[in-house]
């Protein structure tokens, strides 16, 4: 199975909204998902600028799901989901 | 260019000055008996540095010491002939009750466009010059004595200042570090110890910076009496060079279509670009073809500011506004980079490192920041980044530029 794959977005917005509190993230991950999942930090996604996305901060998975007013607890239940291979 | 003079900074101004000092105080004093004070005279092309070693340690000594860099930096500037300088500066120190006498030791150096400097001394270690490792003796020398004060001699020299030339000006801490500590050392680490040190430290590093090299000379002072310091220890060089040019790009150009021009002003060497804000790394990533990464253990060390990334060849991207905010405060402040957040700490060393910088600023304003939900205030980029170079400029002697796209 591929990785399961997390950009955070770091920007400026993201980052005051709640992207702060997800630069640790991988240390909350339960031990069974580690090396399942691969955590990057992104410069900025632009997507805060995009109207009827949901508002940030935003998180994109595997490179097309867009998460956005992402929290640890959302983003943790979305990556176990994968991780686990319910959805 | 060994024979370069500063005649050649007249006709083509692409020489810079650097000026820079280190300070240790005396251990259980609450300020420094020495003081170092620094003036460029833009209209005239002049530069001034005043470093004086006040009588005795601690806040008296303090006092002594700020006087006379303050008296003598005005009346170098105002071309007060020396011995009338020193005469007016003796006269107005404060007596001391204990020793019954007013005094404080001081070196000036005075650098005019044409390449030529003045030094005088009195009381402090002389001054060493050095071209590349030699050592340059001036070309002339002569004696000031007051008929007030026949006890103080005024050494003064004119030498030939050129580009890639340092002169390093110390207090007695310097010099007579381990004096009475060190068996090896009987008379302390002395002028030559000074000279060695440094001549060996650019053996080493050719174009190390005044600010590296003060720092470094009063560290080894320092170091050579472990556990404490024992005197005062104040350390200035002058060197003058190439300016080390830095650029930071900031923020997406009002018009899409100038995206290329705008990346392109980020070729100047991985070691001298930052790019502030996430849509101006991506600009850069996009123009450029070159990836933009951002280390997961950065992410955790980022210590309350986004985290720092890197762009392949190019050089650093951070956050934007807020990340300048911190700048910002940390330059107005003067607080030392060391105990910054990643990103500020990144952008300020550089910035310490380098002599002009240039700032490439994008003027759309990103609506996202204007969200009510954003618990902070975010200002504007325009008007942060010319507070930065403000206080570039004030504080540390900075040349700055701003261009906007």
């Amino acid at each position: 199975m591929d990785k399961v794959k997390v950009e955070i977005c770091c920007g400026t917005a993201c980052y005051l909204l709640g992207a702060a509190n997800m630069m640790n993230i991988e240390d909350q991950l339960p031990a069974e998902w580690r090396g399942k999942v691969e955590v990057e930090a992104k410069t900025c996604l632009e997507l805060c600028e995009k109207e009827n996305l949901g508002g940030a901060p935003y998180v994109r998975i595997n490179g097309s799901e867009i998460m956005a007013q992402a929290t640890p607890e959302k983003l943790l239940t979305r990556i176990g989901e994968l991780v686990e291979g319910v959805a | 260019m060994a024979d370069e003079t500063l005649d050649s900074l007249g006709a083509a101004g692409d020489l810079f000055i650097e000026m820079e000092a280190a300070q240790f105080t005396k251990t259980g004093q609450a300020a420094c008996g020495d003081d170092v004070r620094f003036l460029t005279v833009e209209m005239e092309n002049r530069h001034l540095v005043a470093l004086s070693d006040g009588l005795g340690s601690g806040v008296k000594a303090n006092v002594l010491a700020t006087m006379t860099t303050a008296m003598a930096i005005e009346f170098l500037k105002s071309n007060i002939p020396t011995l009338e300088a020193v005469e007016i500066i003796m006269d107005s120190l404060p007596v001391c009750e204990v020793r019954k006498i007013g005094y404080a030791t001081f070196s000036l150096f005075d650098f005019r466009l044409g390449g030529k400097a003045r030094i005088s001394e009195m009381g402090n270690p002389g001054y060493i010059h050095l071209r590349g490792v030699d050592e340059v003796p001036p070309h002339k020398e002569w004696q000031i004595v007051s008929e007030h004060w026949p006890d103080r001699e005024v050494r003064e020299c004119e030498a030939d200042f050129r580009s890639g030339d340092r002169i390093i000006m110390c207090s007695d801490g310097v010099t007579q570090s381990g004096l009475g500590v060190r068996k090896d050392m009987k008379f302390g680490w002395r002028r030559s110890g000074v000279l060695e040190f440094a001549r060996e430290r650019i053996a080493r590093e050719p174009d190390v910076s005044a600010r590296d090299l003060s720092l470094a000379i009063a560290r080894q002072a320092l170091n050579i009496t472990p556990g404490a310091c024992k005197d005062d220890i104040s350390c200035a060089v002058v060197y003058l060079r190439r300016p080390r040019v830095m650029r930071v790009l900031t923020g997406p150009p009002y018009y899409k279509e100038h995206d290329a021009d705008y990346a392109r002003q980020a070729l100047l060497g991985p070691e001298h670009v930052v790019a502030c804000g996430g849509t101006t790394a991506n600009i850069l990533e996009r123009e450029l073809g070159v990836p933009v990464k951002v280390r997961l253990a950065d992410m955790k060390t980022a210590g309350g500011l986004p985290p720092v990334g890197t762009i392949d060849g190019i050089g650093i991207a951070t956050e934007g506004i807020l990340t300048l905010g911190r700048v910002l405060s940390a330059l107005e402040q003067m607080r030392p980079p060391e105990k910054e957040p990643a990103a500020a700490r990144a952008i300020l060393e550089r910035m310490m490192r380098h002599d002009r910088i240039e700032f490439v600023i994008g003027t759309k304003v990103n609506e996202s920041h204007q969200d009510p939900n954003i618990p902070q205030d975010l200002e504007l980029r325009r008007s942060v980044v010319k507070r930065i170079a403000a206080a570039l400029e004030k504080n540390y002697r900075k040349k700055t530029a701003l261009n906007y796209y």
